[in-house]
């Protein structure tokens, strides 16, 4: 079973990176930031546990209010800007993050042993799951904790005025900007929502692969950030969610067997899904028919 | 008299194909299973390592198999999965085949991926407090020094780089004395290029030469103009570059291009591969380059012939791979390995004791050495790029 957990806690972790892109999405927004938000948040947390010897869930705490509070800030400057150009600017700041880490060298001696970010050759022995004795499936459960926190959230958001106003700024900055809405307060809201997301996500990610070296926040990743939301739709959360299965749970692990082939199959398959679902996997019309389907057989068991 | 022999003969006919019924009945499989990059830039190192580990296993089962620890006898087979160099994908790859009945795993390629795998094993053996994966992984490709490290599950049977470059700058020192300044290429996002790249300016040091500057690429990069033209107004006497063969080729072709002719030069150990001379033989003529591999004794041209009928070729990389082939096979026998669903644990444990207990192993070039830390101490030599071909260049006495 350790096998399944291990996936499972992948696609959450993905999960995560997917629904901090998600928020920044709803207002119309592309950023390729969120590898940079993920890789701040991972060498945060991997530096408190490893080196502080904090307890991992403050630790989280601090890398999502790290995370968060760059997304904040890289936001000003960023959202001043739209379309291909925002896309750009933070392409651009993501690669600043990752160089950075690539870079960044603090060390602590610890018995023959030196731990904490090594410029180029990573950060290795962030061991705080298996130090403290969690199994794979108390380290599954934990991860979807977090994420079922954060689903919740933003599926209540969703339903909220505030999420209505996100939507209305994705919709038409324009009209919604003639209703009163501040539409840099809400872009840099979103940023920074998703960052905190990314941040959380990055110091799960830090602790369950044991290792981090910047090669792993690269474009690569910020592109599968925005891959999900986008080919899982919009209209709510689980889309994302639905995506990452699709991407980390079938195309990469359940071809697995497939070999070769299995790189093909990946560019393919994702091209096909985009072109039978193009406004993702579960777009509102499909919401629709699941609520009529879900609430239908209700009825009739009421009745 | 003739009934009695004709039925005497039935008899033992009958035994004799009884016997064999038996014995065949007896013959089991025993998959080993091995994992690398398959895909990407680096996937020839993971189909390298399929092909050794294949042809190693075809020559151990054209010798009889391998004994179980109940005494019957076993074939060897292969499987070999795609990490794509990714540790996510190498830590769910890993899990994969704990899930299943091995007790042993060959790989990973890359050194960011047998990081984080390596990390997830436990690190003590026996330490009831740490959760850490029980699994024996035995490394083939992933060179980054001092990796086996990490856990008591992981082990390597890869040449110590640090030892290589530090007998050939010494070398070299003393064959060119006159050869005063060195300059240096690396390709920078890869930790096992990045990582030699240290070791190669620290040994340059130490022997005397002078660091004229140094250039820095990406894997992935396919263009080096500015890189090289930094190089040529550097104009060092020695260029050392720590790339794999496809950016060491895109240098060398930008250094024909641009006039850069330094009077030696120096590649990384992962270079020493066909890929190179497939990419830019003419380019790379002359390039110094120390190896653990080279078809110089019987066994190891024994082995580059079996490992290209797998469609692979033999280097520094895949030698390994077939090496730890014959490293399994010795523990199984050693350690009375059962191969059974209700053993798994038991064999993994034994197999993790009986790799950490050898003290020596025989490779193809001779006899390699265990350290305590499970890395291993491979004899090595240096090849030359010449007319197309790798040749010997020397051979160190140690």
């Amino acid at each position: 079973m350790d096998f399944y957990f291990g996936l499972i806690q992948i696609i959450g972790v993905h999960t995560l990176l997917g629904l901090s892109a998600y928020c920044v999405l709803l207002t119309g927004q592309v950023s390729l930031a969120q590898a940079g938000f993920f890789a701040i948040g991972a060498y945060v947390a991997g530096m408190l546990t490893v080196i502080a010897q904090w307890p991992l869930v403050p630790a989280l705490g601090v890398s999502a209010l790290v995370a968060g509070a760059t997304a904040c800030a890289v936001g000003f400057p960023a959202l001043r800007v739209k379309g291909l150009m925002l896309v750009v600017a933070t392409v651009a700041f993501g690669e600043a993050v990752r160089l950075f880490f690539f870079n960044f060298t603090y060390q602590v001696q610890a018995g023959n042993i030196r731990l904490g970010p090594h410029g180029g050759e990573g950060f290795r022995q962030i061991r705080y799951f298996p130090e403290n004795g969690w199994t794979t499936l108390d380290v599954m459960l934990f991860i979807w904790a977090v994420v079922a926190l954060v689903m919740a959230g933003l599926w209540w958001l969703n339903r909220s005025r505030a999420g209505a106003v996100l939507r209305a700024v994705g919709e038409d900055e324009l009209a919604a900007q003639s209703t009163g809405i501040n539409i840099t307060a809400v872009k840099i809201s979103a940023m920074t929502v998703g960052g905190v997301i990314a941040g959380i996500g990055g110091g799960i990610f830090a602790h369950y692969t044991t290792h981090i070296e910047h090669v792993q926040f690269g474009v690569v990743l910020a592109t599968f950030a925005i891959a999900y939301p986008i080919l899982g739709g919009l209209s709510n959360v689980f889309g994302t969610l639905l995506a990452v299965i699709f991407i980390q749970g079938f195309l990469i692990e359940g071809l697995r067997f497939m070999g070769d082939w299995r790189n093909l199959l990946f560019g393919g398959l994702i091209v096909l899904a985009m072109n039978v679902r193009p406004r993702g996997l579960l777009d509102a019309g499909a919401m629709l028919a699941l609520k009529r389907l879900f609430f239908s057989r209700k009825e009739r068991s009421d009745a | 008299m003739r009934n009695l022999t004709v039925a005497f003969a039935a008899l033992l006919a009958g035994m004799t194909l009884s016997v064999s019924e038996d014995a065949f009945a007896q013959e089991r499989t025993v998959k080993i299973t091995g994992f690398g990059a398959k895909s990407g830039v680096v996937r020839v190192f993971g189909i390298n390592s399929e092909a050794a580990m294949k042809a190693g296993a075809e020559e151990i089962n054209k010798t009889g198999g391998v004994t179980l620890g109940d005494g019957t006898k076993a074939k060897l087979t292969v499987e070999f999965l795609d990490d794509r160099c990714n540790a996510e994908e190498g830590i769910s790859v890993v899990r994969r085949i704990a899930s299943t009945d091995a007790f042993v795993a060959v790989g990973p390629t890359c050194s960011n991926v047998a990081e984080s795998l390596f990390g997830i094993l436990q690190k003590k053996a026996g330490d009831a407090t740490d959760s850490g994966l029980q699994f024996p992984i035995i490394a083939d490709v992933a060179a980054k020094g001092g990796l086996a490290k990490i856990s008591e599950w992981s082990f390597r049977n890869v040449p110590s780089e640090f030892e290589m470059y530090k007998s050939l700058f010494a070398w070299v020192k003393s064959q060119h004395p006159n050869l005063k300044t060195i300059y240096g290429g690396v390709e920078k996002d890869f930790a096992h290029s990045n990582a030699t790249f240290g070791v190669m300016k620290s040994q340059a040091e130490t022997n005397g030469f002078q660091i004229a500057g140094s250039a820095e690429w990406l894997l992935n990069d396919t263009t080096f103009s500015t890189q090289v033209r930094e190089m040529k107004r550097a104009n060092a006497d020695i260029v050392a570059i720590s790339a794999h063969p496809f950016t060491t080729c895109g240098v060398l072709k930008e250094m024909e291009r641009q006039g850069v002719k330094p009077k030696l030069l120096i590649g990384l150990t992962s270079s020493s591969s066909i890929e190179t001379l497939q990419g830019c033989a003419k380019q790379a003529e002359g390039i110094i380059i120390p190896t653990s591999f080279a078809p110089v004794t019987p066994e190891a041209k024994k082995a580059a012939e079996s490992v290209a009928k797998f469609g692979g070729s033999a280097d520094l990389h895949s030698a390994a791979a077939y090496e730890i082939m014959f490293i399994l096979k010795d523990v199984i026998q050693q350690q009375k390995i059962m191969a059974k669903p209700d053993t798994v644990q038991a064999d993994r444990v034994k197999m993790r004791q009986g790799l950490a207990g050898l003290k020596e192993t025989m490779g193809l070039l001779g006899k390699v050495g265990r350290t305590a830390d499970r890395e291993a101490i491979k004899p090595f030599l240096y090849v030359h790029a010449k007319g197309g071909s790798w040749q010997v260049l020397h051979k160190p006495s140690s």
